[in-house]
């Protein structure tokens, strides 16, 4: 630490004009530094969110109609049979979650023995979050159609006698989207346990090694444990994505169809506010609903770990 | 022995890399192969290879009708205009955060980061509203303006983080030479920590080029739409016509691909660290 100097650059008499301290100079340069951001974050972010809080209580319809309806569209949505339905759809497709932590624990440690190539995997397992969720969602609609090459194959191999219309039928088409959430992130979740696991010092595996556990114990029973923290890291945000970033997924593979079948909550206020957009009202309700579930789930989620954490200690 | 049992081992590892690679792969070569076929010729056999005469008239519509060159040149346009906009105030708000200590520092940037989990659609509605008041709908700017809104929380995280690792010294040495704000920016925090901002311009690039939601409810003017949005309504209108579509999608995908080839040491350890989703 050197000693505390006055503004020694710039013209003397600068300093003599402005009676700044160096700390006030720094406290005006900083709040200026930051102002930008939070005229932004206030415009664009915090505005709309106190607006759709304040007009879930309306019947808005994004123009002159905004009367005061108190809880009505809280109500009607919580009574309707709609509203369960995309609550229990987001809820099976967050089954892509376990499968992927499993699975990307597996290609994890597969690529950290670092076999030959292991670099070009690693790199070759993220490509799908390089390519648009439209264009996967897309692909993935073609080859699970009627007379698309899934169905080609199951005939072919004689597993089923007819054509199974996959996307039509309630189980099946989130069963394909659970799938295909799984092959489009199953990359990230890899490279991130990686991260975590070149954190833990070989010497902890080749210990396990030599007292003879095998790969599946060399995964579960010693890697999961030293990876809390990056646990929670990736299945928090898995999370938090499959409630808010399902929208292109959705879009290119079912459109939320059959009927509501497959549409999530977030899919819901594009379709209330921008495809059958009266009811603005009822959208905002949504969206209110949606941003408490999410809050919710990261609190409770964040209890379960640490729960965990305390008791493995 | 255990020498045979290790090689053994890493062979079996290595083939079992191969099986998830090929499953990765096997999706992109069958959009691959079937964009150069004609509508009978995916029919017929969606597995074959195409046989001559290859249908690069399915490309040659996609520039012609498609128009997918325009495309492009919008998502690059809005691309370009949120990175720089994301640079700056990123930056400024970044170097304040790692550097300058000042009151509720704490507090400001924990209610910045809380934004990161609202979701666009939760805000949609009312910010169309707002935009539409402003003339903002079917402008570059309202894209801009709401893209910057959502990824300025996770650019302001990746760069503080950065910006704290660089010696305060530096700084300080940079001061008494006699820089001023905007020269301490320039000449110290843009330079050590560039690993952040090239970081911010390659990885919010290709989510950009990627992202649909945003874009499709701002950019209803046809010739105004970006890559992705075109995409979805071709996808929409025309079921029928696969090899057509894929060559659509395989186009579409070829920038942020080739950003990824190119930088995907930077994206990796990102990802590592991370520092970025």
């Amino acid at each position: 630490m050197h000693p505390r100097r006055g503004p020694r650059h710039g013209t003397a008499p600068c300093s003599l004009r402005t009676p700044l301290t160096r700390r006030q100079l720094r406290q005006r340069q900083a709040i200026l530094s930051v102002l930008p951001v939070i005229v932004v974050l206030l415009a664009i972010r915090a505005y709309p969110i106190v607006t759709a809080a304040a007009k879930s209580l309306t019947n808005w319809n994004g123009l002159f109609t905004s009367d005061f309806v108190g809880l009505a569209n809280y109500v009607r949505l919580l009574k309707g049979a709609v509203f369960w339905k995309l609550v229990r759809n987001n809820f099976v497709l967050l089954l892509n979650v376990p499968i992927q932590v499993f699975l990307g624990l597996v290609v994890a440690v597969l690529l950290h023995e670092r076999v030959w190539g292991w670099r070009f995997f690693r790199s070759l397992y993220y490509i799908p979050q390089i390519i648009s969720a439209v264009i996967i969602g897309y692909l993935f609609r073609t080859l699970f159609s009627m007379d698309g090459p899934v169905n080609i194959v199951a005939a072919r191999l004689g597993l089923m006698p007819v054509p199974l219309e996959w996307l039509g039928d309630t189980a099946t088409a989130l069963g394909v989207i659970v799938f295909c959430l799984v092959w489009s992130s199953l990359g990230w979740m890899a490279i991130v346990f990686m991260g975590g696991l070149s954190a833990i010092p070989d010497s902890v595996f080749e210990a396990a090694r030599i007292d003879g556990a095998g790969f599946w114990r060399r995964t579960f029973q010693v890697a999961v444990p030293m990876l809390a923290r990056v646990l929670e890291y990736a299945v928090m945000l898995s999370i938090v994505w499959t409630f808010t970033g399902l929208f292109p997924f959705i879009f290119s593979l079912t459109r939320g169809g059959p009927g509501y079948e497959t549409t999530t909550l977030d899919y819901m206020i594009y379709i209330k506010s921008f495809v059958s957009g009266v009811n603005l009202g009822e959208a905002c309700a949504i969206a209110v609903l949606l941003l408490v579930i999410i809050l919710a789930l990261t609190v409770v989620e964040m209890k379960a770990t640490n729960a965990v954490e305390d008791w493995s200690e | 022995m255990s020498r045979i049992r290790a090689a053994s081992g890493k062979l079996v590892i290595f083939l079992v890399q191969c099986a998830i690679a090929l499953s990765f792969l096997y999706p992109l070569y069958f959009m691959a192969i079937n964009s150069l076929k004609s509508r009978p010729g995916y029919y017929t056999n969606p597995f074959a290879l195409p046989r001559a005469p290859l249908q690069f008239v399915n490309f040659g519509a996609m520039v012609s009708q498609f128009k997918i060159l325009l495309l492009f040149r919008n998502t690059f346009i809005i691309c370009a205009a949120t990175l720089a906009l994301l640079i700056l105030l990123g930056v400024v708000a970044s170097y304040a955060f790692a550097k300058l200590r000042f009151r509720w520092s704490q507090a400001v940037y924990l209610a910045i980061v809380i934004t990161l989990f609202i979701p666009a659609q939760v805000t949609m509605i009312p910010m169309y509203v707002l935009f539409a008041r402003a003339g903002l709908v079917d402008t570059y700017w309202g894209v801009v303006l709401a893209y910057l809104a959502q990824f300025i929380p996770e650019v302001v995280m990746l760069m503080t983080a950065y910006f704290r690792s660089i010696p305060n010294e530096i700084i300080e040495a940079s001061e008494i030479d006699g820089c001023g704000y905007w020269q301490v920016i320039r000449h110290v925090i843009v330079p050590t920590g560039r690993a952040a901002v090239f970081l911010t311009i390659i990885f919010y690039f290709i989510v950009m080029w990627n992202d649909l939601f945003i874009p499709m409810v701002l950019l209803r003017k046809m010739d105004m739409r970006t890559v992705m949005v075109a995409l979805a309504g071709l996808i929409a209108r025309y079921t029928g016509d696969p090899p057509y579509q894929f060559a659509g999608l395989l186009l579409s995908a070829i920038p942020a691909l080739l950003v990824y080839v190119v930088f995907q040491q930077y994206i990796i350890k990102g990802l590592t660290a991370g520092a970025i989703k």
